[in-house]
Formats: C-alpha cells, sequence, structure tokens
C-alpha cells in the first residue's frame, strides 16, 4: 500500500512537472509574440509621427515665443523644409487657412492656448491632440497638391462642431512666389 | 512534514529560478525595445543618441526646434495681457471698488453714472471684470485704438486699471429684460454656423458658457456691437488674443452681423 501509493505520487510529480513544463513554454511563446508584434507594429506600421515632449505656457503664448500671432502659418526655413506653427483656442484654428506646398518637409508645431483640442489632417496620417501646454510636432510630406480639412476632434466645448481649418496644398513653384512676398503665409482672407 | 518539502521562494528551487529569470531576462529585453530600439528607430536627430532615445520615450521636455528662424515680431502692438482665472486677485481682492468708483467719475460722461448710458458706449454695470481689464490694458498698449479711450487711461496704473474692473464689474446690470426674453435667438447666435466657422455666439459670451476675457454681451447698444464686429471682420480692431474673434466676424455675413447685433441689444 505504502509502497503503491509512493509510486503513484512519484507518476503525478512527473505529470505535473510535464504539464508545467508545457505551460511555461506556452506563456513564454505567447509573451514572446506579443512582444514582436509590439516591436514590428512600431517598426512598419508606426501610424503616428513620432512626438518629443515639449512644454510651453499657454497664457503667455499671444505675449512671446513662436505662438504670438506674427509667427504663426507657414515659415520657409533655411534648409528649404517649411514649418507651421498653428495654435487652436476656442472655437477656431489661427490660422484658419493653412497652406503649404508639395514634395516638401513639413513640420507642424500646433499648440492650445485654453483646452485640450485635437486636429487631423484628412487623407494623411496628421491625427493629434493639441492640449494646452504642450507642444504638438510631427513632420510629413505632402505628395500632390489639393485641399484638405483639419477639423478639432477632442470635445472642446459648446462651439466644437464649428472649430477646423482648411489645409491647403499647393505647388512647390506656386508656394515659393507666394513666400517671396511674405516670411509667414496663410491662406485666410 | 513542511519541513521536508523544498522552500519556494529559494535559488535551489529549479521553478523559482527559471520564472524570476525568465521575468527579469523580459523585463530588460523590452525595456531595451521600448526605451532604445523602438525611438532609435525614428529618423529624427533628437531621437539618436542612447540618452535622447530614453529621454524622449519616457517623455522628458526637452525643445525640439532649436535651429528654427527666430519669431516674427508684430508690427503693430497686440494684446499683451495675460488671462488667467486668478488674475485680478480672484474674487476676494475687495476692498478696490470704492477706488475704483472715484476713479471712474472720469468715465461717467460717455459711460453713465452708473456704467449704463444711452451714448452708444458700451454698457459696464455687471461686465467682467477680467473683460474690461484687459481693454482697458490693450488701450493703454495701443493693441486697441480709440481716439476717445486712449487719453482716458493714460497715466493710469494696473491697480488702478484693476479697480475700474472691479468697480464696474459690481454694479448691477441694467434693468431691461435680457435679450432671450424678449426676442428667440437667431441662429447666428444660438447655433452659428458650423459648416463657416462660426460658434454660435453664446458658447463664450454667455447664454451658453463663457471665456475668461470674453464680455458679456446683453443688452449693448446696437451701434457699438455691429462696429465692432465690423472692426474685427476687416481687421481694423485686432486686440483679440490670437484672432480668436477675427475668425469669427470675418466668416460672417452683414445679415448675420445685423442679426446678432440686434439680439443682444435686445431689440430688433
Amino acid at each position: 500500500m505504502a509502497q503503491s501509493f509512493s509510486a503513484n505520487s512519484h507518476d503525478t510529480a512527473a505529470l505535473t512537472a510535464r504539464i508545467e513544463k508545457r505551460w511555461a513554454f506556452l506563456m513564454v511563446s505567447i509573451i514572446a509574440l506579443l512582444v514582436a508584434i509590439m516591436i514590428f507594429t512600431g517598426l512598419h506600421w508606426a501610424m503616428m509621427p513620432p512626438s518629443r515632449v515639449e512644454t510651453i505656457d499657454p497664457s503667455t503664448l499671444h505675449v512671446s515665443g513662436e505662438f504670438v500671432e506674427s509667427n504663426l502659418g507657414s515659415a520657409v526655413e533655411p534648409n528649404g523644409s517649411v514649418t507651421v506653427r498653428i495654435v487652436g483656442q476656442q472655437y477656431s484654428f489661427t490660422p484658419q487657412c493653412i497652406v503649404v506646398p508639395s514634395k516638401t518637409p513639413i513640420t507642424f508645431r500646433v499648440t492650445s492656448a485654453d483646452v485640450i483640442h485635437g486636429m487631423l489632417i484628412t487623407g494623411t496620417n496628421i491625427n493629434s491632440m493639441v492640449e494646452p501646454g504642450y507642444i504638438s510636432t510631427f513632420k510629413t510630406e505632402f505628395e500632390r497638391a489639393g485641399d484638405h480639412l483639419m477639423p478639432c476632434h477632442e470635445y472642446c466645448g459648446v462651439g466644437h462642431e464649428a472649430m477646423w481649418a482648411n489645409v491647403k496644398v499647393v505647388d512647390k513653384d506656386v508656394f515659393s512666389k507666394m513666400a517671396a512676398n511674405t516670411r509667414r503665409l496663410t491662406c485666410d482672407l | 512534514m513542511n519541513g521536508d518539502r523544498p522552500r519556494l521562494i529559494s535559488l535551489r528551487n529549479p521553478w523559482f529560478t527559471a520564472s524570476v529569470g525568465a521575468i527579469s531576462i523580459l523585463f530588460v529585453f523590452t525595456v531595451f525595445v521600448g526605451f532604445v530600439w523602438l525611438p532609435s528607430a525614428q529618423n529624427d536627430a533628437l531621437f539618436k543618441g542612447l540618452l535622447n532615445a530614453i529621454c524622449s520615450a519616457a517623455g522628458v521636455p526637452k525643445a525640439w526646434l532649436s535651429e528654427a528662424s527666430p519669431p516674427i515680431q508684430p508690427k503693430t502692438p497686440v494684446s499683451s495681457v495675460v488671462l488667467t482665472p486668478d488674475m485680478l486677485g480672484g474674487a476676494s481682492s475687495g476692498g478696490s471698488i470704492g477706488r475704483g468708483a472715484t476713479l471712474a467719475l472720469r468715465c461717467t460722461m460717455c459711460h453713465g453714472a452708473r456704467g449704463v448710458s444711452a451714448a452708444n458706449t458700451p454698457n459696464l454695470a455687471g461686465q467682467y471684470a477680467p473683460s474690461i481689464y484687459k481693454e482697458l490694458r490693450d488701450f493703454q498698449s495701443g493693441a486697441r485704438t480709440s481716439a476717445i479711450m486712449a487719453p482716458m487711461v493714460v497715466g493710469l496704473s494696473d491697480q488702478d486699471l484693476s479697480d475700474l474692473s472691479a468697480y464696474y464689474a459690481s454694479l448691477p446690470r441694467s434693468n431691461a429684460p435680457p435679450a432671450q426674453q424678449v426676442h428667440s435667438e437667431p441662429n447666428i447666435v444660438a447655433t452659428g454656423s458650423p459648416m463657416r466657422n462660426i460658434a454660435p455666439c453664446g458658447s463664450c459670451h454667455g447664454d451658453l458658457a463663457t471665456k475668461l476675457g470674453a464680455p458679456w454681451l446683453g443688452p449693448q447698444p446696437r451701434e457699438y456691437l455691429k462696429s465692432q464686429l465690423e472692426a474685427f471682420a476687416n481687421g481694423s480692431r485686432h486686440n483679440d488674443i490670437s484672432a480668436q474673434m477675427r475668425n469669427i466676424a470675418r466668416n460672417m455675413t452683414a445679415d448675420e452681423i445685423n442679426a446678432s447685433a440686434s439680439y443682444y441689444a435686445g431689440s430688433r
């Protein structure tokens, strides 16, 4: 009796160990698969341009710094790229009409003066929250000329539905002609 | 019996060493993936280098565009008033109302003895203090131009402006019936025109919601409201912070300007 019990117990222990090993193997495989998915999507399917956290005082945007009204809009940088600065506020984007050249590296710099807004440029992967206190930066390039809408897609108050802007992508040479006259470009009325 | 069983948490327990070891390796590897590998894959100088990659993934604030061209300074003065909820010392700055009343003697010839007048000047009684303060500061700095107001604010200190604002804010609003009880709201006031970038007036100016710095509008003289909307629309008035009012007024039709001015004046 005692012997058979001991033999039985030994069998059970071996069986348990085998099952445990299989489970451990399965779990490790699942975790490895999840990590692999994370790496693959991070490298190849990244929808969003990366962003670095950058802070700014939202109450003094209009007083000094790069978001003063006269500095908003598209600026041609010495290296040929274009920087677009936008302020979101209840309930409009300034500038309301953004003009950028096609086939040119574009850097968007957007921040909010009051509450959390969002910006999304239709037909592109530009989609970001616009938060007071932080600057959202992303780089992109438009393939061809055309018009895009840029709605605020983060509920920002009772006038939210009226908050949107136009993004006009124009040909490179058209843009450079426009840029000859002024240092900050918009297509506001 | 218990003493015979191997201890669970012990280096001699192969299950323990294997599982903790595996989790540690996994942890180190995923930290490497998240803080070094994926950030470094970004095609931007700010993500290159070990420290930059780690800091960017950890969310350490850093200026992105240090090489950008310097900001263009405005050609004409713009509003430099910093609007914050506690800008005038909050609601508790009590003693200044009396001083404000004395200072306000110079305002009475246009704005009435108690902040209400029939002279087509804005009614100031019961106006929000931050809104009055902001306009006074803008008249002083030249961000808002007015041949009448500019000489009136010369020499007033910041404290004077706060006291004046507190005084007028403390006065009772004119007892004309609220506009919304007299007329139904025109569309431009009730819903704005979302398809043309126009938020409802009431989303900042009361009725629906208020926004710091946006004045209370009703009742105000019709002529005043109309002229200011037109001035915003053509850009001759530009002391609204980051063009928030110009953006709206520019898109309004003449009819909408008339309708909203009439509504807030309480007469059609």
